[in-house]
């Protein structure tokens, strides 16, 4: 019956083509022209550019704020797609028990989707002012413990939970969707063995869930390297001391504030690689993930 | 129908009636809130002034994204014929080849008219205006009387030695920011430099080439920054991070700081929040240093190339447009930007508005600007100057952090400075600055 509507594939890439020139327009050709310009001397303006060859690479694999910048990032990837898959799924666990207040929940735990990561960063910027904020209480038992304006490790971890919670709402309702999957005959089957709730959990919900959770850490893992421009801008500006540069917000500052666009397109092609080879890592691990029920 | 037709006539008659030389430009600028309502007074202003040109003025966001688009807009040909750029861009714009120098395009103009600290920050070095000085401020010194009276200080203290002794005695009667400041490096270190005759890197601040090699690390500067330190760790100077506010600024606005160093743009918050209080001066300097114009800050505005002719002469009509006093004189009224020029000062005094709060910091800010200059208070024209500022300030927050000593911080900021300075240099070898 599905071959009554399409007349053959040409009619499939007829319909893909709007997506594919969007897609092409705006993320393959600035790609390209990424990797272009990191083999050059570009000039803002134009003009003649001085071809180099790998020189941009050379250099910028010289530079130790580089690879300090990628280092924050790794270090970041390591941490935050973890703490927020993790802490999304004791949330969806919570919302799919069905406990008081639970349907609310799901609404509520969705909304911040809707607010810009510029938006967050200020509020968090608020939340965690260590002398009006949320923790000041703690600096005046302790003066000093905590002001991410002078610590860096304390403005990393405001950006890590900032990031953390802004992640929240699409982790949730990919595994929300997820547990709405496993069929419910397999839980009260479960129930009438006498598994109890976190037994039900470890043995069925769990793993049933893998895909569904490798699909959230995977999107977050990439997230967390490539989308925390916008916190870390309102929040940081990168600092103290360059606590919070990473390599995005580097990318950033190079290419658009001092438009060197050599360099911000050399360490474009370095972070699309540095993304692309996590990518194939984690995937290395798809095989481990069980997909037939 | 008929109705469409006669508007048609119309519109064919009025388009045929125009003078020949017409012509429709654009600028655009980087100003928002009260300053882009300004900008946007100035031109249509000159649109109702005259029939001949008609300019359109258009916000882009900020100083930074109208750079951006300039980029973008030029490199495809779609860029206007004016564009406002802030000062720390002078340099890109200049080996850019993108602009005409304003002194080359309109010969008949004197361009001597301009006050010093102004004119020599947008020009060559055998002092060639290439841009036009537009909304302009420049480094002041703040104070709140009352505090300083409590602790027995009338004057607003003029030399750094003076700042010390009263901060002490501020801190003494429990003043939490008896001087307030940032790391930023326009107020620690071009203003610094600037004022107190110093350069910050050698072939005069890179004004005699793309050569040039920072060399703040030791000496006034450094003896200064390591000043700062000492007072920061003594609870007499305080940054930022060290705030309720998370900014010094809004601090001394609320009283919490008696002190500060600031841009004279920020006078009339300052007057709204102290009233009488409300000290202003010039920015202190060591005793025995001979004191020099401060730099300034904001922007100037460019001819782009690659223009009709009738589109060059509608940009220099509205420039000329600009320069004159009457419409410096509603700027400045209407933002506290300063005056740029002499004959617009002495129309200000002229019209005795000097005593007017909305040009109080035109006497202070421009007796500033117009001390004696020499080659190191001319301004700073050093590649990749944006990126060497973050450095600048990750480096110096280290330092203040703890994490390293000051003069490592100072060490550091040079050797990543001229690492840009050098790619800088390449990037546009054989490229002659114009």
């Amino acid at each position: 019956m599905g071959h009554a509507h399409f007349v053959g594939q040409w009619s499939y890439a007829a319909l893909l083509m709007p997506l594919l020139a969007l897609l092409g327009l705006f993320f393959y050709v600035p790609m390209a022209l990424a990797v272009f310009w990191s083999f050059f001397l570009e000039r803002p303006f134009g003009g003649s550019s001085e071809y180099v060859g790998l020189g941009n690479f050379a250099r910028v694999l010289n530079e130790p704020e580089f690879w300090n910048a990628l280092r924050r990032t790794i270090v970041f990837m390591a941490i935050e797609p973890g703490i927020s898959v993790a802490s999304s799924l004791a949330l969806a666990l919570a919302a799919e028990r069905r406990l008081v207040l639970s349907s609310l929940a799901r609404n509520v735990i969705v909304w911040p989707a809707a607010v810009a990561g510029a938006s967050i960063g200020a509020v968090f910027l608020f939340i965690f002012n260590p002398h009006i904020g949320i923790l000041s209480p703690l600096n005046g038992l302790f003066p000093g413990l905590w002001n991410p304006g002078a610590d860096g490790r304390d403005a990393f971890t405001a950006v890590l939970v900032a990031q953390t919670w802004k992640s929240l709402p699409f982790n949730f309702l990919i595994l929300l969707a997820g547990l709405r999957t496993i069929p419910e005959p397999l839980i009260r089957a479960a129930s009438i063995d006498g598994a109890g709730p976190w037994r039900r959990v470890r043995d069925i919900q769990i793993p049933l869930l893998t895909p569904y959770l490798f699909l959230a850490f995977l999107v977050e893992s990439v997230e967390s390297a490539v989308q925390i421009f916008g916190l870390v801008d309102t929040m940081t500006e990168g600092g103290p001391g360059g606590a919070t540069t990473f390599l995005i917000y580097k990318i950033y500052r190079d290419g658009f504030q001092a438009f060197d666009l050599s360099g911000a397109a050399t360490q474009t092609t370095l972070l699309l690689l540095f993304v692309g080879v996590i990518l194939l890592l984690l995937f290395r691990i798809d095989k481990y993930v069980k997909y037939e029920r | 129908m008929t109705r469409i037709r006669e508007v048609a006539l119309f519109t064919a008659l009025a388009a045929a009636s125009h003078p020949a030389c017409a012509a429709d430009i654009e600028f655009w600028h980087g100003n928002s809130g009260t300053v882009a309502e300004a900008i946007a007074g100035a031109c249509d202003a000159f649109n109702s002034a005259q029939d001949s040109h008609r300019v359109t003025c258009i916000a882009e966001g900020g100083y930074e994204a109208v750079m951006q688009k300039a980029i973008a807009a030029y490199r495809t040909g779609d860029h206007p014929a004016l564009i406002q750029f802030f000062d720390v861009g002078t340099l890109d714009l200049m080996v850019s080849d993108a602009a005409l120098p304003v002194e080359d395009l309109m010969p008949e103009v004197d361009w001597s008219d301009y006050i010093g600290g102004v004119r020599s920050y947008y020009a060559t070095e055998d002092g060639k205006l290439l841009s036009q000085p537009y909304n302009s401020s420049t480094l002041v010194f703040y104070g709140n009387m009352e505090s300083l009276a409590g602790v027995g200080v009338s004057e607003l203290p003029e030399t750094w030695e003076a700042v010390v002794e009263t901060s002490r005695k501020l801190k003494d009667a429990g003043q939490d920011c008896p001087f307030g400041t940032d790391e930023h490096p326009w107020l620690m270190l071009e203003q610094f430099a600037a004022r107190h005759g110093v350069p910050i890197a050698t072939e005069q601040n890179g004004y005699e080439g793309l050569g040039a090699v920072y060399t703040f690390n030791e000496g006034l500067i450094a003896d200064h920054l390591k000043n700062l330190q000492a007072w920061h760790d003594e609870g007499l100077v305080r940054l930022n991070r060290d705030l309720a506010t998370g900014k010094y600024f809004p601090a001394f606005l609320a009283g919490d700081c008696a002190m500060v160093e600031a841009s004279s743009g920020g006078y009339a918050d300052a007057a709204a929040a102290l009233g009488d209080k409300l000290g202003l001066g010039l920015a202190p300097v060591y005793e025995g240093v001979e004191r020099h114009n401060t730099l300034v800050g904001g922007a100037s505005i460019w001819v782009m190339k690659n223009h009709d002719p009738e589109e060059i002469e509608a940009a220099k009509a509205f420039l000329n447009f600009l320069r004159s006093n009457e419409q410096q004189i509603e700027f400045t009224r209407r933002t506290g930007y300063l005056p740029v020029t002499q004959s617009a000062m002495d129309k200000i005094d002229e019209l005795g508005l000097s005593d007017d709060p909305a040009f109080a910091t035109v006497g202070v800010g421009v007796r500033s600007l117009g001390q004696p200059g020499d080659e190191n208070s001319r301004g700073i024209r050093l590649g990749f100057y944006l990126q060497f500022r973050n450095v600048f300030r990750e480096e110096t927050q280290k330092a203040f952090n703890g994490e390293q000593s000051m003069q490592a911080a100072l060490d550091n900021s040079v050797e990543r400075g001229n690492a840009l300075l050098r790619r800088f240099e390449q990037t546009y070898a054989g490229a002659q600055a114009q």
